[in-house]
């Protein structure tokens, strides 16, 4: 009786298995659903990734034009790969995109009154940092060369201070 | 000194939260356009309902005109027929462009022109026909050119035929208002030794 049950439930277990693996194998091609394209030169197989890859989506939040799927992303692509092939460089491309999509295209935003902060904040911040390092690092008494007495004294005053 | 100093975390606060909170309301769909103040593209599409005329850019000048990006496929564009309609009711004058979607071959799906107007013209009869006519955009060439991101869109352009708006989304009671002065101002004619722009 307990045999029999034991056939049986491996007989499910391998049914289940084999599901599995049934449905794995439905699913594996889907991803394989690319872009096929044949460049004319490596060197231009580079530029179009790196323009791909530097072109913001305008339709999507946060997305360039190599990761998204919206139409105009698409199009984006395939003029991309348009002008490459006409032997522009990098910066016509992107001014090319820039004359009709604006500044938001580009992933590096130029330096302008507007975007001025953008270029001018983190260094003045990384400036105020290693200032205030360099004041601290002055101002800390050395360990070796304070006696009891000095101690004390320094203790005083800020006793007193309060 | 010490005052300063306990001020200026304070400040530095205070200015981070005006900044955030500021941007609780920017619409982040909105990033300028690169095309307000130039010349409409130039360009060669045919008319939906007589797709042997081309229309040009030379075709458009001479009257201040809403050239309105939109497609049978988009839900806004739909919505917002029915109030495109009633400002041509009050003699604005609008002009579709039409986005063909890129008709997906792997599904065996490619572009017809007389599906396309069939389409069309069951849609308008049903929302209203704001259009006085259509350019239809089939390769997105014009769309590309206008830096038209999504639809709907829409832009005003002069008599002259320079872009003067550029609109993301639908036009609305909201946001009519401030559309509609700007048209009004360019199609005032225009009074010798007037302010100019």
């Amino acid at each position: 009786m307990s045999s029999q049950t034991i056939t049986v439930s491996r007989f499910f277990k391998s049914l289940i298995a084999g599901f599995f693996v049934a449905m794995m194998l439905i699913a594996m091609p889907s991803h394989a659903l690319t872009d096929i394209i044949s460049f004319k030169s490596p060197e231009q197989e580079q530029l179009y990734r790196e323009l791909t890859a530097e072109l913001r989506c305008p339709k999507c939040q946060n997305q360039n034009i190599a990761d998204s799927n919206a139409v105009v992303a698409v199009d984006m692509r395939h003029k991309t790969l348009q002008l490459v092939e006409q032997g522009m460089d990098k910066s016509q491309v992107i001014d090319y995109m820039k004359t009709r999509y604006g500044d938001f295209v580009h992933y590096q935003p130029p330096f302008r009154f507007s975007t001025m902060w953008l270029w001018l904040l983190p260094m003045m911040l990384i400036l105020m940092l290693a200032l205030l390092m360099l004041k601290k690092q002055r101002q800390q008494p050395t360990v070796e060369n304070t006696d009891d007495a000095d101690l004390q004294a320094m203790i005083d005053a800020v006793r007193k201070k309060k | 000194m010490r005052k300063l100093q306990f001020f200026i975390p304070l400040a530095l606060f205070l200015g981070l939260a005006v900044f955030l909170f500021s941007g609780l309301f920017s619409n982040p769909r909105d990033h300028g356009s690169a095309l307000v103040t130039q010349p409409i593209p130039m360009f060669s599409l045919p008319e939906l309902n007589e797709p042997t005329r081309l229309v040009t850019h030379q075709d458009l000048k001479g009257k201040v005109y809403l050239l309105n990006v939109w497609g049978t496929w988009c839900a806004t564009c739909n919505a917002e027929l029915g109030f495109l309609t009633k400002l041509r009711q009050q003699g604005i004058n609008i002009i579709g462009l039409y986005y063909v979607q890129p008709a997906d071959a792997a599904f065996g799906e490619k572009f017809e022109m007389a599906a396309l107007q069939q389409e069309v013209a069951r849609k308008l009869a049903e929302q209203g026909d704001p259009y006085q006519f259509n350019i239809v955009d089939e390769h997105r060439s014009l769309i590309f050119d206008l830096g038209v991101t999504g639809a709907p869109e829409t832009f005003l352009v002069d008599a002259q035929g320079v872009i003067r708006h550029h609109l993301v989304g639908d036009i609305n009671e909201q946001n009519w208002p401030e559309l509609s002065a700007k048209y009004a101002a360019l199609a005032a004619p225009v009074t010798s030794g007037g302010p100019h722009e």
